[in-house]
């Protein structure tokens, strides 16, 4: 139950002058009751393929399936999919109880028990107490509960999540992402969230779709997205990478650009490529003998970790994430030159 | 008191002294007028004081001098009445959905819309109310267009009706509902409306729970801004009821004019305004929260 299948749907917007194509033959499989999170830059169309699976908007082309039925025909208030809206979009003329209940009233269920049921609502995100008060006497974190309370009240199959969180501080925001994780435990609801946070994505996530430009570029866990992007766009937007042009010289063996050769896995026959390598992936070594060479630009210290920045003879420095153990390290003066190792599973071949 | 606001209540200095000078002193006059002795050819004897003009607005003096009941003139409000609440239904008929029309159209083509919408006060009342003659007389367009279209046989009699006149109030003032509805409308945030849909509400539900009471506010001025003025409208019931139908206003203004009665025609005047303050003190009681405020529980 919960299980959506998103085939070759495209959207495009007539905008001002120019058409906007908000999404471009976008292929998803999002288990059931899976956390599945959509991640991408402003724009990417996240909200119009979250709005389409609400039923808010029709896909110019392809389809949407929910446990195998055709959504597409079907008006936003026949499907058993909810959504929490990153405005709340409580309604300000009643109650929080009233709020709650509203779902269950256009479901037919009988007053008393309905009550009973967006109480239970209002227990599971702890807002019990408040179920008389107004939408606007509460805060944005209450606010932010009681959307959640109204949505799961009516039992969906599907959770939609716009940005949730976004609206709050970042103290409320840890706690309702703990709130989030305990709900839809609690539940087994199928969880569909959309992010541009990509921290907040991989604490959350079972899977995570990365998307750039109406398209979903790579899915995958949060280690898989992470640890093996397979996209140079994915590489760039979650943590920090390192971009590193080259040529294929041999099995193996990348000649860069700015000078120095390296090993990488999954490399091609011959041909340029790029290499992403995540900056606490490789380590500061002595000069001579290094696979690649750079100058000492600037020493950030950042509390865990000292972040070093490289000349290696790229337009881009490069940087060394080095972590400040107790006593044992003497970071190198500024205008020195330095050696770096890196592994051969630390750099990886990413297209575009 | 923090010294830069202190002076701000200066800013409604101009206002007050307008509602003064124009509103509250004629108001007084009239007030007087309406307790003092007719004069013979108009005006009034002042100086001499009597309850008359109230007096004879619920009694006639019978031959022998006792009073009678006389249900002519409360017969009159009440068709006053009638008529306004009909028109202000029909307003609000027409109305709420062009507003709603209006409201869910993109930015740019609201400005244009709304500027239709206030195109007919462009044009002398009077204008408009004689085009409704021509168009509503016999053998006018209306009537002459049935007969040509094989509808109607013999004349059709609309002009100098309360269905007449009922036309031209609502086409007076039907911009005074649309536009504070629009104004409400446009206010409303829509996401509400899909968070409903969201939860199972159809259209007709969405719209009867979320919208309907959230621009409640601007039904509610659209009902008293059509009500009030229909009741003592005086061109529509004069151009297009004819002599036939009477309405408070007509029926004061015959009083100044040639009834030569002022005390009673300031005594109507002022019945009516108790009338509809006691109404609006009523409606404010009643429903004096506005929508999305607590009520007190
Ligand atoms: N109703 C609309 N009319 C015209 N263009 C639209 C409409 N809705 C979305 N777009 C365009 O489609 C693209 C995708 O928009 P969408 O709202 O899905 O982005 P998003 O990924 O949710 O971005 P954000 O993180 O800023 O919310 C954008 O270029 C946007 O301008
Ligand atoms: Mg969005």
């Amino acid at each position: 139950m919960g299980a959506i299948t998103i085939r070759d749907v495209t959207r495009r917007f007539a905008g001002e002058g120019q058409a906007v194509l908000a999404l471009d033959g976008v292929s998803l499989d999002i288990d059931e009751g899976a956390f599945f999170t959509l991640l991408g830059p402003s724009g990417c169309g996240k909200t119009t393929l979250l709005r389409i699976i609400a039923g808010f908007e029709r896909p110019d082309r392809g389809a949407v399936r929910l446990d195998g039925a055709d959504l597409v025909d079907l008006p936003p208030w026949r499907r058993p999919v909810n959504t929490v809206f990153q405005s709340y979009a409580l309604f300000p003329h009643m109650s929080v109880l009233g709020n709650v209940a509203f779902g269950l009233e256009m479901q037919g269920v009988a007053a008393a028990l309905r009550g009973e049921r967006a109480r239970e609502a209002l227990r599971l995100v702890r807002l019990e107490d408040l179920a008389g008060r107004r939408p606007a006497q509460l805060s944005g974190g209450q606010q932010q509960r009681v959307a959640l309370a109204r949505a799961l009240a009516v039992r969906p199959k599907v959770l939609l999540l716009d940005e949730p969180l976004s609206a709050l501080d970042l103290k409320l925001r840890k706690e309702m992402q703990l709130e989030l994780k305990r709900l839809k435990a609690a539940t087994g609801i199928t969880f569909v969230f959309v992010t541009h946070d990509q921290e907040e994505a991989l604490t959350m996530s079972d899977r995570i779709a990365v998307m750039e430009g109406g398209h979903v570029l790579q899915v995958g866990s949060p280690r898989e997205i992470y640890e093996e992007p397979a996209h140079r766009f994915v590489a760039g937007f979650i943590g920090e990478t390192n971009f590193l042009e080259g040529e294929v010289a041999g099995e193996g063996v990348v000649r860069l650009k700015g000078g120095g050769r390296i090993a990488a896995a999954g490399l091609p026959a011959s041909g340029s490529v790029t290499l992403a390598v995540r900056p606490e992936r490789v380590a500061l070594v002595a000069a001579e003998g290094a696979q690649l060479r750079g100058r000492v630009l600037q020493v950030v210290y950042i509390g865990t970790d000292s972040t070093v920045m490289l000349d290696t003879g790229t337009d881009e420095p490069f940087t060394v994430r080095v972590q400040n153990r107790e006593g044992g390290w003497q970071p190198p003066s500024p205008g020195s030159t330095v050696g770096v190792a890196v592994p051969a599973d630390a750099a990886r071949v990413v297209a575009g | 008191m923090r010294g830069w606001t202190r002076g701000r209540g200066l800013l409604v200095l101009p206002a007050v002294l307008v509602l003064l000078a124009f509103t509250v002193l004629p108001l007084c006059i009239m007030a007087y007028v309406s307790v003092l002795e007719r004069g013979t050819y108009g005006g009034v004897e002042w100086g001499r004081h009597t309850l008359d003009a109230y007096v004879a607005f619920l009694f006639e003096r019978d031959l022998d001098d006792s009073l009678v009941l006389n249900p002519d003139y409360l017969k009159i409000f009440a068709r006053s009445f009638g008529l306004a609440a009909f028109t202000t239904a029909l307003c609000l008929t027409i109305g709420l959905p062009t507003a709603l029309y209006m409201a869910t159209r993109a930015p740019k083509r609201r400005n244009l819309l709304v500027f239709l919408v206030t195109i007919p006060f462009w044009t002398n009342l009077l204008v408009r109310t004689y085009a409704w003659i021509l168009l509503l007389r016999n053998n006018g367009l209306i009537d002459k267009g049935l007969h040509d279209l094989g509808l109607a046989s013999g004349p059709l009699d609309l002009l100098y009706t309360p269905f007449a006149i009922m036309i031209g109030l609502t086409y007076t003032f039907l911009p005074f509902m649309v536009l504070p509805v629009y104004a409400s409308l446009e206010k409303l945030d829509w996401r509400l409306v899909e968070a409903a849909m969201d939860l199972g509400a159809t259209r007709v539900t969405a719209f009867r729970r979320v919208v309907l009471p959230l621009s409640l506010p601007g039904v509610v001025a659209g009902m008293v801004l059509v009500f009030v003025p229909c009741l003592g409208a005086y061109v529509a019931p004069e151009l297009l009821g004819g002599a036939k139908v009477l309405m408070i206003g007509n029926l004061i203004q015959s009083q100044f004019g040639a009834a030569r009665n002022w005390p009673f025609g300031a005594a109507l005047a002022f019945a009516l305004l108790a009338i509809v303050l006691l109404a609006m003190a009523f409606y404010a009681l009643r429903f004096g929260a506005a929508p999305g405020e607590e009520k007190g529980r």
